[in-house]
C-alpha cells in the first residue's frame, strides 16, 4: 500500500510516471497543480479512474484553482484528512 | 544517532542530473546514509534515468560530473540500484555503458519494489 | 506515531511549503509527535529571515515559526543547501566572512545525518516537493 501525492499538472512527466506505477491498493492525493487531474471528463481523470486507486483532491487547492467539477471517483479532503491517510498508508511517494 | 531499529529506505530519483538541484540532493542523502551505516537503495525512474547517461562531461558548466559521482557509490556499499527499463528505452539508453550497474524493472516490478520499504524519499 | 518531514519545496514557488507547515500542525493536532522537519535544496529558503511578502499574502514562515515556538519542533536546514541558497546562521556567516546571519533563529543549520536519523527514528517520513 502506497500513498501517492501528486503536485504537478496532468501534462507533466510526474503525472505520467505516477499513473504508470499506481495500483488499486494505493491512494492518490492531488495537490497544487495536481488538482487539474481531477477535472471531470478529461483524459487525465479517466486515466486516474482506470487505476482503481482511491482518489482524493486537497479541497483548498481545488477551490483556489477553480476546480469545482470533479470526476465522480475523486473525493475532497482537507489537511486533517491527508494526515489520516498517512496514518493508514505506511509509506508515501511524492510525485512533483 | 539514536539506536532505533533500522528502517529501510528507497531513494527515488526522478529528475535529470543538471536541470535542478534534486539529483545532487538525492546523491548527498544516499552518501550520508552510507556514512551513518544506514542501508539505502536507489531507484531511477522517468527522467531520473538520465543521470545514468554515459559520457557525461559537465566541466564547461562548472558543475560536478553526476555520472562520475554515481560511479563511486559501490565504494560506499550502495549497490542495490534499480532502473525504470521503459524510461531507459524511451531515451534509447545503453545501460551496459551506464556509470552504475543497475537492475532493470518494468512498471509492475517498480511498484513491487517500492512496497518493500519503510520509507520512500522522492527526489 | 512519530513523524518526520522532508521539505524540498521553495516557499517562494507555489504553496507546497506552506501546506507542509499546515500538515505538520495537523499531525500534532491528531496526537502524533514530530521528530524533525528537515529542509533540503530550495526547501532551506523557508528559513529566510528577511523575506518581505505583500501585505495581503501569507507566508509559510508563520506556520514554521509556530511549530518551533509552540511545539518545540526541530526545524533543521541542510548546511550544504543552506549555504548555496545564502541561508547562514551567525557561525557560518563568520566562517565564510559574510556580513550577517540570514536565517530565522528558530531554524538550525544541520548535516544530512539529521535526515538519516529522522528516517531511522520515524514511523512516517513525508516528503513535500515541487
Amino acid at each position: 500500500m502506497i500513498l501517492h501525492t501528486l503536485n504537478a499538472s496532468p501534462s507533466s512527466i510526474a503525472f505520467m510516471d505516477c499513473v504508470n506505477i499506481i495500483a488499486k491498493d494505493d491512494a492518490l492525493v492531488l495537490m497544487g497543480d495536481g488538482v487539474y487531474a481531477a477535472l471531470a471528463d478529461t483524459d487525465a481523470s479517466k486515466a486516474l479512474q482506470d487505476t482503481d486507486a482511491r482518489l482524493y483532491v486537497m479541497a483548498a487547492d481545488a477551490l483556489a484553482a477553480g476546480v469545482t467539477n470533479l470526476a465522480v471517483a475523486v473525493s475532497r479532503i482537507d489537511m486533517d484528512g491527508l494526515v489520516a491517510l498517512t496514518e493508514t498508508f505506511p509509506r508515501q511517494q511524492a510525485w512533483y | 544517532m539514536t539506536a532505533a531499529p533500522k528502517k529501510t529506505v528507497l531513494i527515488v530519483l526522478r529528475h535529470s542530473p543538471y536541470g535542478s538541484g534534486l539529483a545532487k540532493a538525492a546523491l548527498d542523502a544516499a552518501l550520508a546514509s552510507a556514512a551513518f551505516d544506514q542501508a539505502v537503495d536507489l531507484l531511477f525512474i522517468g527522467d531520473g534515468v538520465l543521470q545514468l547517461q554515459p559520457d557525461q562531461d559537465s566541466t564547461s558548466l562548472g558543475m560536478k560530473n553526476m555520472g562520475r559521482q554515481l560511479a563511486s557509490l559501490p565504494l560506499y556499499d550502495i549497490d542495490h540500484v534499480y532502473v525504470d527499463a521503459q524510461a531507459a528505452a524511451r531515451y534509447n539508453m545503453d545501460l551496459s555503458k551506464a556509470p552504475l550497474h543497475t537492475r532493470q524493472l518494468d512498471d509492475h516490478e517498480i511498484r513491487q519494489l517500492m512496497v518493500g520499504y519503510d520509507h520512500l524519499l522522492g527526489f | 506515531m512519530i513523524y518526520s518531514l522532508l521539505v524540498l519545496s521553495s516557499p517562494f514557488s507555489g504553496h507546497c511549503s506552506r501546506s507542509a507547515a499546515e500538515f505538520a500542525h495537523c499531525v500534532i493536532a491528531r496526537g502524533h509527535t514530530i521528530h524533525r522537519i528537515f529542509f533540503l535544496d530550495a526547501g532551506t529558503l523557508a528559513s529566510a529571515a528577511s523575506s518581505v511578502s505583500a501585505q495581503d499574502e501569507d507566508t509559510s514562515l508563520k506556520g514554521w515559526s509556530e511549530l518551533a515556538d509552540q511545539h518545540g519542533v526541530d526545524l533543521a536546514i541542510c548546511i550544504t543547501s543552506a549555504l548555496k541558497h545564502g541561508m547562514l546562521d551567525q557561525v557560518e556567516a563568520d566562517r565564510h566572512e559574510r556580513r550577517c546571519a540570514t536565517i530565522n533563529p528558530l531554524f538550525t543549520v544541520s548535516g544530512l545525518g539529521q535526515l538519516v536519523d529522522a528516517c531511522a527514528s520515524s514511523d512516517r517520513l513525508i516528503t513535500f516537493g515541487g
